[in-house]
């Protein structure tokens, strides 16, 4: 007997060291994949941050007659049309006492972005008094004067490599030294489509475009999904067919989703004539990347209710469709909203499937129906990326942060719901 | 025998695939009384009490040879809708398996799925009546709105009773009703189980001898899927006419 427990307590040492050595594997994974986050996270917010704040310089704005409305009729047409580019110009140009030649005039009108005139134009055509006076306004500046003001460590490279001259770059200490520089919040990035300018891009207009495919792919593929998940897990019988069915169903989850994109460019855009590049499309193939995973998980859920349940429904003679919808189904809506969510979060970060249906074109227009074109945030994000112009990175970064966190809220909301019908009963 | 007979079998095979689990039995089961099946388990008295509501349609390699007749119906003939049946012979489980739902939906499921009350005053007498019948509403008269798993094993397996008196089945089947709960709640059941016998025709089966001979007037012994004898309880306690019964009774097989 003591022998007995004596050989016992020797195996206890190796089973003991044995269970501490998982835990220690297991504290290691968690805490590798904790610095991966933090990484990520540390590196797309650091970088991110930067283009939800754009850079603005006062400039006092003479509004001249003589370029504007040099026959002083005050047409609106003629207005409009008038060389503002030249406006700004020659404004800016006062903050510079010194001589300046044609070419410098050229590199300090590269100072204020583009979209600036048109802004002015606007303005002028709706205040006409100011014509002939002066106005303090703030300009947005251009995307490379934006970038050296958000990275100050770029101006002690050398000329060739900065993104501005050594002349620009005096010019922009100096009017940062009269205080004439700010940083504001990027109403464009907010509220704007894409660009081929940096500074007048935005991610507005993807975001929008990922709502209206998501949504598309919700209303498509749950009901579809959910259906489909209990006709072959409670009604269907079981025989080779729906076994068939079923291994079919199991592969398609783990189908590469360009095929299905390949799938959609096939039926929807060459047969049924679908718009390229429309949410429609795009929310209808993702719907069909997205099916597989929620049958499987309707599944899957159905079939951990305890057959009790349906039992004692049946026993009270209910049909096999009320056992299910009155009370397997309820008990199963958590796992299914689990493996809806799984779902979505997956068809918002695709971007593959898009592309092939064209989802990847340079669209400058918010979408304001399922029609229209559009991107994806993921398509938007791949785009900047792939764009030359400096001013684009932190554009990158930031899309980046906003599809995380339009990932964290919709599954934020699923989860809100599936704790909604998680009774604790 | 000069009761009313309410079921009888005739010839019953049950095979789950190419395995037999019940072999030719003829058994007759009388109305308004109480009748156990008792035998070792797996001898096939539990799949016999779910062939009488057909419950074992639900699985699919279970097949079913020779006739159940209720009532002068045999009810595997096609124009028998096993739904029907079901709402005329209840079943209580093994298991309390309360809905996850309040004490009253509970009850109130199956009045509603049949359209058995025309109203919801009808529905609300309904419901407290088959929980008094199921001498539960004494008990849980101020909580029939709470959930019917917050209950104990014994009230649960009573709110299983009043969930099926509550669409007034004829035959009410006890596929062991008392083996998940300790011998207090046991015994209100056996109580209950006596009471219900005034209404319907009750088929319990059980693994306890003493139960089957506290509640029962007929029993059955079943014995390696075949039906060994069958008679009044106090006989078959008492002089049992087989060997096998004799050495079950006593503890010799089992």
């Amino acid at each position: 007997m003591t022998n007995n427990l004596d050989r016992v307590e020797l195996s206890l040492v190796g089973r003991k060291r044995s269970e501490r050595l998982f835990k220690f594997y297991g504290f290691l994974g968690i805490l590798i994949a904790f610095l991966f986050l933090i990484t990520i996270l540390y590196s797309v917010i650091s970088q991110g941050q930067k283009a939800f704040f754009t850079t603005f310089i006062k400039v006092n704005i003479f509004f001249d007659s003589e370029i504007i409305d040099p026959q002083n009729q005050r047409n609106d047409e003629d207005i409009r049309y008038a060389n503002f580019n030249k406006i700004i110009t020659e404004s800016l140009k006062k903050k510079f006492p010194e001589n300046l030649n044609k070419n410098d005039s050229k590199e300090l009108s590269s100072f204020i972005s583009s979209s600036e005139a048109d802004y002015l134009s606007g303005f002028v055509v709706k205040n006409k008094d100011y014509i002939g006076k002066y106005k303090n306004m703030w300009l947005l500046a251009s995307s490379k004067i934006d970038v050296i003001v958000k990275n100050p460590e770029m101006e002690d490279l050398d000329e060739e490599d900065r993104l501005i001259s050594d002349k620009q770059l005096g010019w922009l200490n100096q009017i940062r030294l009269n205080k004439e520089l700010k940083k504001e919040l990027n109403k464009n990035f907010f509220t704007k489509a894409d660009s081929t300018e940096p500074e007048q891009a935005g991610i507005w207009g993807s975001l929008v475009g990922s709502f209206l495919t998501l949504l598309i792919t919700l209303v498509l593929s749950f009901p579809v999904a959910v259906a489909a998940g209990v006709f072959l897990e409670e009604l269907a019988p079981k025989n080779k067919f729906t076994e068939f069915l079923e291994v079919n169903i199991n592969n398609l989850a783990a189908v590469p989703s360009i095929i299905y994109g390949l799938l959609g460019l096939a039926i929807f855009l060459n047969i049924m004539h679908l718009p390229r590049s429309a949410p429609i499309v795009g929310g209808m193939v993702l719907a069909l990347m997205t099916l597989p995973t929620i049958i499987i998980a309707t599944r899957s859920s159905l079939k951990s209710v305890p057959p009790s349940i349906r039992e004692a429904a049946i026993g009270l003679g209910a049909t096999r469709f009320q056992s299910v919808v009155d009370h397997v189904l309820p008990l199963a809506i958590p796992g299914i909203m689990t493996g809806t969510i799984i779902g979505m979060s997956r068809a918002l970060g695709e971007s593959a499937p898009l592309l092939m249906i064209g989802m990847v074109a340079f669209i400058v227009d918010v979408p304001t129906t399922f029609l229209d074109s559009s991107t994806a945030l993921p398509v938007q994000i791949y785009l900047w990326k792939s764009t030359a112009a400096r001013g684009f990175v932190e554009l990158t970064a930031a899309g980046v942060i906003v599809l995380l966190v339009f990932l964290i809220l919709m599954n934020g909301l699923a989860v809100f719901i599936r704790q909604k019908f998680e009774k604790k009963w | 025998m000069a009761e009313k007979i309410k079921i009888s079998t005739k010839k019953v095979n049950v095979f789950y695939g190419d395995k037999k689990a019940l072999e030719n039995i003829n058994l007759e089961i009388p109305e308004k009384k109480v009748t156990s099946l008792i035998g070792p388990s797996g001898c096939g008295k539990s799949t016999f009490i779910r062939c009488l509501n057909r419950m074992n349609d639900t699985i699919d390699i279970c097949r079913i040879e020779g006739k159940i007749i209720i009532d002068n119906e045999d009810i595997y003939s096609k124009e028998i809708d096993p739904v029907l049946l079901r709402a005329k012979v209840g079943m209580v489980f093994q298991k309390p398996n309360p809905f996850p739902k309040s004490i009253f939906e509970n009850v109130a499921y199956g009045p509603r799925i049949h359209g058995l009350a025309k109203s919801d005053d009808e529905l609300d007498e309904l419901v407290t009546q088959s929980l008094v019948k199921a001498g539960l509403f004494q008990e849980i008269k101020d909580r029939i709105h709470e959930p019917g798993t917050s209950l104990s094993g014994g009230q649960q397996q009573r709110l299983c009773i009043a969930r099926t008196i509550a669409i007034s089945p004829q035959i009410i089947l006890m596929d062991e009703p008392c083996s998940a709960l300790d011998p207090i709640a046991t015994a209100v059941i056996e109580e209950l189980i006596d009471e219900l016998a005034k209404n319907f025709t009750i088929v319990i089966v059980t693994h306890s001898m003493q139960q089957a001979a506290r509640v029962s007037q007929q029993t059955a012994f079943f014995h390696m899927g075949n039906l060994i004898e069958v008679g009044r309880t106090d006989q078959i306690f008492s002089t049992p006419s087989q060997k096998k019964t004799q050495d079950y009774i006593t503890g010799k097989i089992g």
